[in-house]
């Protein structure tokens, strides 16, 4: 049995906002509305849904997918909802890509939401019980702890100062300026950075992405369909993912390895077999900025540490060589969880296409890729993309 | 040991007490805002309807979920419906029993194709049967806050 390629046809998402008015259900319509609209497809030529939306205790409704079904276009179809935290938003795009590379259908809408303005007083409420509710819980631990110690770890490992890492957030920022989408589009310095408070050392408020609504989505098609419905098909042609273990003592904190496995995964189903030298525009997940870091050596997209040095020298700018989260990432354009990591292959999408604009990176790339990461903070999901 | 032992209280074994510290304030949405606003203002119901599928929502959507098309046109459906079905609840919660039943229905709203679930009121547990017309009854508009609860039950007309 062989795998049929798959092309994503479609994209679209909503603006990302702190609190939106909409529901859930309005939000996922509004992404699922545009990106059926941007290849003149209907809901009628869609065969099946894939609905990713991160825990239910961000929106506060339990069986979050079922509530959010008919906003998804998911009424009277075959739906379901993939679920890894965090890595949700590429992995929804990884389970429409099953759906339809195995012959099963042929148009896959792919839907990602989250509202998290629902959450009171703060959505990091929610992450408290993700913890081992004997050992861990009783210390209190919560989000950013886990990150301040990691990112520690990345700093002293490799000999990392939080100036080369604080330059991803400038960047970001700065990038999201051109994106129409964007909650926090800022011109910020590296002292702006330094200087902001301090939540859990190494860790200050603009190393952080905030919490946002939003929604985005994909419309997946096989190849002949594909071909009929566009003459710019943008093809999956690898996907990955993959968990390390559960325990957060027992993890490399300083290497990602579980992004190394899932990007592995997806290198050799598309043949990549040099990513830092074939990959020429990519969005790995960024709700930190040293998660850029860490997730760019984890993609290989560089050596080990390296990822700080290649930053300073502009290489991951817009118009580098290496043209990193062109769309301002998650530090810029915001973080709805699940939608995050589809608006991140919506990004890829576009760039491929020669359809982002200002956002635009030079020299016509032909390949790309999008990652995001999550559960317990230790799962990767990566999607390569090609024209 | 373990799962081969029956436990009767968990505290008896190595246990902590915990708690999942959230909670929400959900919004109405575009659709709802509209929806809740006549309730409040004008003691009225309203719906969307998809002229091209045929279908009026209530509550209002802004979509149709059969078509996608956007909806944005409110009406006014009226206060009338029919039970679809109804439950007689007898107890609480808790497991207490109720001084009084209380009467739940499915309410199909007359010329649209949904509804709304609420509780039946003025009428003997005895009397309530699937198919009877009911309507709306408001609370006074100074009593009312753009709630589902600004309905106080239907009634049979």
């Amino acid at each position: 049995m062989g795998k049929r390629r798959v092309a994503i046809v479609g994209a679209g998402m909503t603006k990302f906002v702190r609190r939106a008015q909409e529901t859930g259900k309005e939000l996922a319509y509004e992404a699922a509305k545009m990106a059926l609209d941007s290849c003149e497809l209907t809901l009628k030529d869609v065969d099946c849904v894939s609905l990713g939306t991160a825990p239910d205790a961000f929106d506060g409704v339990h069986m979050k997918g079922e509530y959010l079904s008919d906003g998804a276009g998911g009424w009277r179809k075959p739906i379901m909802r993939p679920y890894v935290g965090g890595g949700t938003g590429v992995f929804t795009a990884i389970h429409g890509w099953l759906q339809v590379t195995s012959g099963l259908f042929d148009i896959c809408l792919v839907v990602a939401e989250e509202k998290m303005s629902s959450c009171y007083p703060h959505p990091a409420g929610a992450f408290l019980t993700i913890f081992d509710h004997t050992t861990e819980q009783p210390l209190k631990p919560n989000l950013i702890w886990i990150f301040a110690l990691e990112m520690r770890r990345y700093m002293e490992t490799y000999g990392i100062s939080h100036r080369d890492i604080a330059l991803v957030s400038v960047k970001n920022k700065k990038n999201a300026m051109d994106h129409p989408c964007a909650q926090i589009p800022q011109e910020i310095t590296v002292d702006d950075v330094l200087n902001s408070e301090v939540l859990a050392d190494p860790v200050h408020l603009l190393d952080i992405s905030p919490t946002s609504d939003g929604a985005a989505a994909l419309v997946l098609a096989s190849e002949h369909i594909a071909k009929k419905i566009t003459d710019k098909p943008v093809w999956l042609d690898g996907v990955g993912w993959n968990i390390d273990t559960a325990y957060w003592a027992t993890r490399d904190l300083c290497y990602p390895r579980y992004v190394e496995k899932a990007a592995r995964m997806a290198y050799e189903m598309a043949g990549i077999k040099e990513p830092h030298k074939e990959i020429q525009v990519a969005e790995p997940y960024d709700p930190f900025d040293y998660k850029e870091l860490h997730h760019m050596e984890g993609l290989l997209l560089c050596g080990k540490g390296e990822a700080p040095r290649l930053t300073a020298e502009g290489v991951t700018a817009r118009d580098g060589n290496l043209p990193i989260c062109p769309s301002g990432g998650l530090l810029g354009v915001g973080n709805p969880i699940a939608a995050s990591g589809v608006m991140k292959i919506c990004e890829i999408f576009w760039q491929l296409r020669e359809e982002a604009g200002k956002r635009q990176v030079p020299g016509k790339p032909k390949v790309g890729l999008a990652q995001a990461w999550g559960d317990l903070m230790q799962v990767g999901t990566v999607v390569v993309m090609r024209r | 040991m373990g799962i081969t032992e029956k436990i009767n209280r968990n505290i008896d074994i190595t246990s902590w007490k915990g708690k999942i510290p959230v909670n929400y304030i959900y919004t109405a949405g575009i659709a709802g805002e509209k929806f809740f606003r006549e309730i409040k203002d004008n003691a009225k119901i309203v719906g969307t309807k998809c002229e091209k599928c045929e279908v009026t929502y209530v509550p209002p959507k802004i979509y149709c979920e059969r078509c996608f098309a956007r909806l944005e046109n409110y009406i006014d459906v009226g206060t009338k419906g029919t039970i679809h079905t109804f439950t007689i609840l007898h107890e609480n919660l808790d497991g207490t029993k109720k001084e009084e039943p209380t009467i739940i229905a499915v309410v199909k709203i007359d010329g649209t194709d949904g509804g709304l679930i609420h509780w039946l009121g003025e009428i003997d547990p005895k009397d309530v049967k699937i198919g009877m017309h009911i309507k709306a009854v408001f609370k006074s508009k100074e009593k009312r806050e753009g709630s589902i609860l600004d309905i106080k039950y239907f009634k049979p007309i």
